[in-house]
C-alpha cells in the first residue's frame, strides 16, 4: 500500500524534517506514527497526500510513484486517501451531512449516491441522530466522527489520521479509536500519527517511531516506549 | 465524470448569498471602479468630439479678385475638388460674403451702417479631410497657376488665402496634448481599478481559504475548485459594471443638454455609438477583470 526508499526532506536546508526513510506498509494494516512534536510524523503524512515532495527518495502509495506524479493527477490520488486532523477542518456553515455530502459532491457524486451514502456513513460512525446538527452544536468527539465520516464516506482504501485525538478526553479518544479499529476491519489501511501514549499501549497494533526525522523503531504489537 | 452544472450555479447563488457582505463589497468596488474608467472615457469621448469640432472648422479661404471670370474660378474649383486632400469646396460669392459679414457684425450696427458697395471679395472655401493637412493645402494653391490668374492681390498671393496660420499651429498642438492626456487618464485609473478590483477578490477567497483547503482534501479537481469563484466573479463584475452603465448613461442623458444651454458655442454631445463602445469595453474589462483577478487570487490556494 505504501512504500518508502530513502526518503529525505528537508524544509530548510540545514536540518531535516525527515532523513533516509524505508517504510513498508501493506494493504489492511493499522499502524501508530509515533513520536515528539516536531519528530517528523506531520511531514510523513503531508509527504503520503502529496502536500509536499521529498527531497530524495521515492514514495509510492497504492501503486503509484508519487514523486512522478503530474500535478493534475493529485486530486484523484487523494480520493483514494481519506484524511482526519486535530482540528476537524469542517465548514462551520454546513451541518454533519452536508459536511459530509459536501466530500462527494465536490467529486462529482451523483445526488443519488450522496443520498444514500451520507446516512449510512454517519450510521456507522454512531451520528445518525446529529446528521442536521451544525459543528458548532456538536462536542469535540461528535465533530471528529463527523469527520471521520467524511474521510470514510468515499470508502479509500487508506485513511490517514494526524493526530485524531489531539483534542479529546481519553475516553471520547477511546470510541474514536474503535471506530477507526472498525473501519480497518474493512480492509482499509489505517496510519494513525498520534503522541496519545495511553491509546497506542492500550491499541497493541504496529508502531513506527520517529526520532528527529529519524525511524529509531517499527515493532509489531508495540507500545509508546518513550518517557514524555 | 459528470459534469454538474447545477451544482456550480447552486454553489455559486448560496456563495452569493451566504457571503453577501463580501459579494456587495466586490459588487461595489467594481461598480466605482468601472464607474471612474466610463466617467473618463466619456469626458474623453465628450473633448474629442469637440476637438474634431473645432478642427473641422479649419478652411481655407481663397480670394478672388472682382470680375474673375466664371469659368477661371469653375477651373480652380474643380482642380481643388479632385485634389485628394480636399473634402470639399464651396463658392461664397460677394453679396453671400456681404450677408455673411453683415450677421457676424449684427452686435456693431454702426460699422454695418459704414459699409458702402461691396467691399468684400468673392471666395472659394475649402474643407479638407484631415484639418492637419492644412500647410500642404496652402503650399499647393500658392503654386497653382489657376490661382495666381484670379486670387483678389495676384501681386501678394499671400494675402489672399486665409487659414489663420498662427492659430491651426496652436490648436493643433493643444489638441494633440488634450488626447494624450485623456488616454494617458483613462489608462491609469484602468490600472487603478484593476488593482482594487483584483485585491477585493483576494480578500473574498482569503475569506474562504478553508473550505478551498477541504475541498483539495478531499480529491476536487482544480477546475472544480475554480469554478464556482470565477462564475461568481463574473456575476459580480457583471452586476457593477450594469450599474456604472447605468449610471453613467442616465447622467449624461440628463446632464448634457443643460450643460449644452448653458454653453452653447461647444458642441457637446455623446453619441448612443460613443456610449455603447463604453458600455461595451466597460462590461469586457470587468469581466475579465473578474476572472484575471480570481485566477490570480486562487492560484496561491490551489498549488499542489
Amino acid at each position: 500500500m505504501i512504500r518508502m526508499r530513502g526518503v529525505d526532506m528537508y524544509y530548510a536546508s540545514d536540518k531535516p524534517a525527515l532523513t533516509d526513510c524505508d517504510v513498508d506498509i501493506e494493504q489492511g494494516e493499522f499502524v501508530f506514527l509515533v513520536g515528539h512534536s516536531g519528530s517528523g510524523k506531520s511531514t510523513f503524512i503531508r509527504l503520503l497526500l502529496r502536500e509536499i515532495l521529498p527531497s530524495n527518495g521515492t514514495i509510492t502509495v497504492a501503486g503509484q510513484d508519487l514523486t512522478k506524479m503530474k500535478s493534475w493527477k493529485v486530486p484523484y490520488l487523494r480520493r483514494n486517501i481519506g484524511c482526519v486532523f486535530q482540528d476537524f477542518k469542517l465548514l462551520p456553515n454546513k451541518t454533519a451531512s452536508e459536511n459530509v455530502a459536501f466530500a462527494l459532491e465536490v467529486i462529482g457524486k451523483s445526488r443519488h449516491v450522496i443520498r444514500t451514502q451520507v446516512p449510512e456513513v454517519l450510521r456507522l460512525v454512531g451520528l445518525e441522530d446529529k446528521i442536521d446538527s451544525y459543528p458548532d452544536e456538536l462536542s469535540g468527539g461528535e465533530q471528529q466522527r463527523v469527520s471521520i465520516a467524511r474521510a470514510f464516506v468515499n470508502r479509500p482504501p487508506l485513511l490517514l489520521c494526524d493526530e485524531p485525538t489531539g483534542n479529546l478526553d481519553p475516553q471520547t479518544s477511546l470510541g474514536i479509536m474503535k471506530l477507526l479499529e472498525r473501519i480497518n476491519k474493512t480492509g482499509t489501511t489505517v496510519v494513525i500519527a498520534t503522541h496519545d501514549r495511553d491509546m497506542v499501549d492500550s491499541m497493541r497494533k504496529r508502531v513506527i517511531a520517529l526520532e528527529s526525522g529519524r525511524v529509531v523503531r517499527d515493532q509489531d504489537r508495540g507500545v509508546y516506549g518513550y518517557v514524555d | 465524470m459528470s459534469i454538474n452544472v447545477g451544482y456550480f450555479v447552486r454553489e455559486s447563488i448560496q456563495n452569493f448569498r451566504r457571503n453577501w457582505v463580501m459579494s456587495i463589497g466586490a459588487v461595489v468596488t467594481i461598480f466605482l471602479s468601472l464607474l471612474l474608467v466610463g466617467i473618463a472615457m466619456s469626458f474623453g469621448y465628450i473633448a474629442s468630439g469637440i476637438v474634431q469640432s473645432v478642427e473641422s472648422k479649419v478652411t481655407i479661404q481663397v480670394f478672388l479678385k472682382d470680375g474673375a471670370p466664371v469659368a477661371d474660378v469653375d477651373a480652380l474649383q474643380a482642380t481643388l475638388v479632385s485634389d485628394p486632400l480636399v473634402k470639399g469646396v464651396d463658392y461664397v460669392s460677394k453679396d453671400e460674403a456681404l450677408e455673411k459679414f453683415k450677421t457676424d457684425m449684427a452686435e456693431s450696427p454702426e460699422i454695418v451702417a459704414n459699409i458702402r458697395g461691396n467691399p468684400l471679395p468673392a471666395s472659394l472655401d475649402v474643407t479638407l479631410k484631415d484639418p492637419r493637412e492644412v500647410e500642404a493645402m496652402v503650399a499647393k494653391i500658392k503654386a497653382n497657376p489657376q490661382f495666381t490668374k484670379i486670387a483678389d492681390r495676384p501681386s501678394n498671393p499671400e494675402e489672399s488665402l486665409k487659414y489663420g496660420q498662427q492659430v491651426v499651429k496652436k490648436l493643433f498642438a493643444v489638441t494633440r496634448i488634450i488626447r494624450f492626456v485623456l488616454i494617458g487618464f483613462v489608462i491609469v485609473l484602468a490600472v487603478v481599478s484593476l488593482i482594487f478590483i483584483n485585491n477585493t477578490i483576494r480578500i473574498a477567497i482569503y475569506a474562504r481559504r478553508k473550505e478551498i483547503a477541504i475541498m483539495r482534501l478531499v480529491g476536487a479537481s482544480n477546475w472544480f475548485i475554480r469554478t464556482p469563484f470565477f462564475m461568481e466573479g463574473i456575476l459580480q463584475s457583471l452586476i457593477g459594471a450594469v450599474l456604472a452603465i447605468a449610471l453613467i448613461s442616465s447622467t449624461t442623458a440628463w446632464l448634457l443638454p443643460k450643460v449644452r444651454e448653458a454653453i452653447p458655442f461647444l458642441p457637446l454631445t455623446l453619441s448612443s455609438g460613443d456610449m455603447a463602445q463604453i458600455s461595451f469595453v466597460l462590461v469586457l474589462v470587468g469581466i475579465m477583470i473578474g476572472l484575471i483577478g480570481s485566477g490570480f487570487a486562487l492560484r496561491r490556494y490551489l498549488k499542489v
